[in-house]
């Protein structure tokens, strides 16, 4: 019996250590330079002497979040904080698993980090949690709704030592540039995942919002990945256009509707820019990108001591950019009035497939 | 040390969760899927009653007959509609995705402004120096108690025809007992240990994800698995303790994994890796062949 535990042990040691390091040797630059700066860590100091660690908790791969997570690096190297210079970052994922979410803030905090920056609400909820009796600052990004997910007060200040930024949509300039782009539609098609807080208050604003522009609302709601592809035969047979949130499901099986809604000619609209990369037609979105910097900004003011977490409001970008793609339009017959294309920020030529 | 306390608190919340697998899988031998529902029931239920300014202790009784009485839905399907026994677990846990939603009101319904067991005006009385310890502390005494009121339980006459069940069911109908009716208290009282769980889980973590079912099932098998190969040969130990020390041991290894920076996507297969090697080196390969012939 003892023989077996060893033996069992053992495995178990060979198997992880095996794996760590063909993980990081994959080309993983900040496990594998995390694992490089945590080693020689006194001399990757700055000018100014002082180093930080960083652990990021970030509930799922996704673009938009891997955005949030790199203007969120960029934010702070504006600041002076670089990573591989002053900077050690412990990025973990969670996988979009509430189980792992909750592994990774209690495995951060025990690692006392300056600071832990999470990325979505189940990992900004776990790591302000598992936080909570130390003096480790949180700081979130990508939070459709803070002041519902507990993190913020109704006036926008902080409920602890936890500040963030929120990715709360557009909405109304969204349905403003639906109506410039398509005069004649009547009804606007969204899928969203009924799991998703994010999705269940955009589709609130939505409804309250739809009927100022002229158009009706009509919702489906699924639960997993695999009803994405019923959810949009059932829409696309009652609307005139389909319109994504920020939802992760929805998100991940953009291929399937954008396929779905081409083979009928029917527009789906986006919210960021990455899904007009991808091939919707365009969006009045949010550039997660920028988010992250205001984020990693923030954050900079933290670490450096001339701001608290608990005494700063959490901010949301306050200017959306119209995103749009000249080739789904194209495809699609439809002309870009002349005001919507010089407003626009940014304009793919081309229906990209990463 | 915090990161021991963590792979403490979680183990022991999962070792709740892995004795009501335990009466399913290993004594019942009945595969009950209903676990990926009945674990988020429980935090359903708690999420209600506490945003309510509900007593959180109360909240783990009344999420624990929730859970009974989704498992005892499985019983139902499973013994008086003759649904086989995978396919009426599917049946519930589908069911409840609806029932934990409209229970939740929301997708995700955070405490941070509650009263939880965990935080609260009583338990906040302990000394400062062990107030790092006072989750640790709670969850230990509910997985404690439930190990001990299980113990209790399966000694008495019903627990024995519970084991009956699962070891010979033509035994427990010759002592003119309906073996279709002690299924359906197995994966009550099963389910409900699940939805207890769920109910700690939900106040530890303070907030409740509609999504936080997934996979349960599989992490509760595991624990029970770990836990009965290793000490299979410990005879001194009871089976239920060894259920609760393979959570632990599990969790344990889930945060040796990620603190050796190894990838969240690479840790499944190494779990499964894992749990192969559990298993071929604790089977007792002989008995095995033949009860698996």
């Amino acid at each position: 019996m003892k023989k077996n535990m060893i033996a069992i042990l053992m495995a178990a040691a060979v198997l992880m250590t095996g794996c760590a390091s063909s993980g990081s040797g994959a080309g993983e630059d900040t496990s594998a330079q995390s694992e490089a700066s945590s080693a020689e860590e006194t001399s990757a100091e700055a000018a100014d002497g002082a180093s930080y660690t960083i652990g990021i908790s970030q509930f799922a791969i996704h673009g938009s979040l891997d955005n949030c997570r790199e203007g969120f690096l960029q934010g702070l190297a504006e600041e002076g904080i670089v990573e591989g210079e002053n900077l050690t970052v412990d990025y973990k994922n969670a996988e979009s698993s509430t189980e792992y979410a909750n592994q990774i803030a209690s495995d951060l905090v025990s690692g006392s980090p300056d600071m832990i920056c999470a990325i979505a609400t189940p990992s900004a909820q776990s790591c302000y949690n598992a936080a909570m009796n130390t003096d480790i600052p949180v700081i979130y990004t990508a939070i459709t709704d803070p002041v519902a997910a507990q993190l913020a007060n109704e006036d926008g200040s902080s409920v602890g030592n936890i500040t963030g930024t929120s990715d709360k949509l557009p909405v109304e300039k969204q349905l403003e540039m639906i109506r410039e782009l398509l005069p004649e539609a009547e009804t606007i098609g969204i899928i969203y995942t009924t799991s998703e807080a994010n999705s269940e208050s955009a589709i609130a604003e939505y409804e309250a919002a739809v009927e100022k522009y002229g158009f009706t609302l009509e919702t489906v709601g699924i639960s997993t990945i695999s009803e994405v592809s019923l959810a949009a035969d059932t829409l696309l047979a009652k609307v005139d256009c389909l319109n994504n949130l920020t939802d992760n499901t929805v998100v991940q099986a953009l291929p399937t509707i954008l396929d779905k809604a081409n083979a009928q000619g029917i527009p789906v609209f986006g919210s960021e820019i990455e899904q007009v990369r991808k091939g919707c037609l365009a969006a009045e979105g949010l550039d997660y990108v920028a988010l992250g910097v205001t984020t990693g900004k923030m954050a900079a003011q933290i670490l450096k001591g001339e701001a608290e977490a608990s005494q700063l409001p959490y901010e949301s970008i306050a200017d959306s950019g119209l995103y749009l793609n000249t080739a789904v339009a194209e495809n699609l017959g439809i002309t870009i009035p002349e005001s919507a294309q010089e407003r626009a920020i940014e304009t793919f030529a081309e229906i990209s497939a990463e | 040390m915090t990161l021991i306390i963590g792979v403490l608190e979680q183990g022991l919340i999962y070792g709740i969760l892995a004795l009501g697998s335990y009466i399913t899988y290993k004594i019942l031998d009945f595969p009950d899927l209903t676990v990926d529902g009945s674990f988020p029931l429980g935090a359903a239920v708690t999420a209600a009653i506490v945003t309510k300014g509900g007593n959180p202790y109360a909240a783990f009784l009344i999420s624990a007959l929730a859970g009974a009485a989704a498992g005892a839905c499985t019983g139902l399907i499973h013994v008086k509609c003759k649904v086989r026994d995978l396919l009426a677990g599917i049946i519930v846990m589908t069911g409840l995705y609806t029932v934990n939603y409209r229970i939740a009101g929301m997708a995700n319904v955070p405490l941070f402004g509650s009263e939880t067991a965990f935080d609260n005006e009583w338990i906040n009385q302990i000394p400062q120096g062990l107030a790092s310890y006072k989750t640790l502390m709670v969850i230990a005494v509910v997985a404690v108690m439930v190990k001990v009121l299980l113990d209790l339980y399966l000694k008495t006459k019903s627990g024995m025809l519970l084991r009956a069940t699962g070891d010979n069911e033509r035994l427990v109908t010759t002592l003119a007992k309906d073996s279709g009716t002690m299924k359906i208290i197995g994966l009550a009282i099963s389910n409900g240990l699940v939805a207890l769980g769920g109910s700690v889980m939900c106040q530890q973590q303070r907030f409740f994800e509609l999504g936080m079912g997934t996979g349960t099932v599989v992490i509760c098998l595991a624990s029970v698995i770990i836990g009965t190969s290793v000490f299979k040969n410990a005879r001194w130990m009871k089976a239920t303790t060894a259920v609760v020390i393979g959570s632990v041991f599990y969790r344990a290894c889930v945060a040796l994994a990620m603190n050796l920076g190894l990838e969240t996507t690479d840790m499944k297969l190494i779990m499964a890796v894992l749990f192969l090697i559990i298993l071929i080196v604790t089977a007792d390969r002989k008995k095995k062949v033949r009860n698996h012939a």
